[in-house]
């Protein structure tokens, strides 16, 4: 009985070292005022987003390690039904570039193989503690050939736009030929996002 | 939260939700028209903002709720880590909640009218 009220349904894992920023990326909240409540206190397990893309609804359901990362214990039932990663480093911190490609392996061994993947660097409001320079994070995205970005969940910088080019990403590899017969194709707006008064 | 919406007036005939449900506090949509039931079920919540100290524990006794069947029926939601069998519900955007709770024995999930916004 109960009609499916979307097209998609896609997974995306969020992945890097433990204080790169990823559970901010999620829970854009996690240190503000509301710090007191209830839910920031249990946690934000996953979240369930709808965008329209190309005139179709798609379903992102967005998952946040419970920080295993620590432990370096994310394995092959976390990654799981994933189709997208967004792999998170901190501009302020070499260590967590560098594992970067420790991650990468990682994502080989245990993920599905066509996941699509995606760089960020994160806290790229904090320019002037940065140590990796924007130009580093692309060049390492290029040799592995996935797409990169910096961002901020602090300040709101990119953060939907990162989410949305990854979904992006995946409808292409999955419904490529399908939307390019489509005669409504809309073009995507390719300017930065930046509202700059959330605080993460 | 203060509004005083009489149920009869937000169902339909069917017994679903005639207007779209939002969160109070931002312009986030949790669910789009005819896309829950409306049930009667006890079930205390906790507050969304602790009043101050040692009330943390404290929940409100709510028992008008929208039936949720199919979790992927929500446009945007939160869902917290679990606590005894059950995850509570949140705003997506703004992470305000809980405003409803998720059964994870039978996977329904349910929204209190009281906590949410229709329009
Ligand atoms: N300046 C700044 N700080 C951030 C940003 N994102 C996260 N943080 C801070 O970095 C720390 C770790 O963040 P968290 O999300 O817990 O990292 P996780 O371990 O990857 O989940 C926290 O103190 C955050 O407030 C950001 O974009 N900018
Ligand atoms: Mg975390
Ligand atoms: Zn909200």
């Amino acid at each position: 009985m109960a009609k499916k009220t979307y097209d998609l349904l896609f997974k995306f894992l969020l992945i890097g070292d433990s204080g790169v920023g990823k559970t901010c990326i999620l829970f854009r909240f996690s240190d503000h005022a509301f710090s007191t409540s209830f839910i920031s206190t249990i946690g934000i397990d996953f979240k369930i987003k709808t965008v329209e893309l190309r005139g179709k609804k798609i379903k992102l359901q967005i998952w946040d390690t419970a920080g295993q990362e620590r432990f370096h214990t994310i394995t092959t039932s976390y990654y799981r039904g994933a189709m997208g990663i967004m792999l998170v480093y901190d501009i302020t911190n070499e260590k967590t570039f560098e594992n970067i490609a420790k991650w990468l392996r990682n994502i080989d061994e245990h993920a599905n193989e066509d996941v699509e993947k995606m760089i960020l660097g994160n806290k790229c409001d904090m320019e002037e503690n940065r140590v990796v320079s924007t130009e580093r994070g692309e060049s390492i995205a290029r040799e592995h050939g996935i797409r990169f970005m910096e961002t901020s969940a602090k300040a709101n910088v990119n953060i939907d736009r990162a989410f949305g080019e990854l979904a992006e990403a995946i409808l292409e590899k999955t419904h490529g030929k399908e939307l390019h017969d489509a005669p409504d194709r809309v073009t995507v707006d390719r300017r930065v996002e930046r509202s700059s008064t959330r605080w993460c | 939260m203060s509004e005083e919406n009489p149920e009869s007036l937000l169902k339909n005939d069917a017994g679903k939700n005639k207007d779209k449900v939002f969160c109070t506090f931002c312009p986030s949509k949790v669910l789009n028209q005819g896309s829950a039931t409306f049930v009667n079920i006890q079930f205390s919540l906790p507050y969304m903002q602790r009043k101050g100290d040692g009330q943390a524990d404290e929940r409100e006794s709510i028992s008008d709720y929208w039936l949720v069947e199919d979790m992927y029926t929500f446009e945007n939601i939160g869902v917290s880590n679990t606590v005894e069998n059950v995850k509570y519900l949140a705003c997506a955007d703004c992470e305000r909640g809980p405003i409803g709770w998720h059964d994870l024995k039978t996977k329904k999930s349910y929204i209190a009218l009281s906590r949410v916004k229709h329009a």
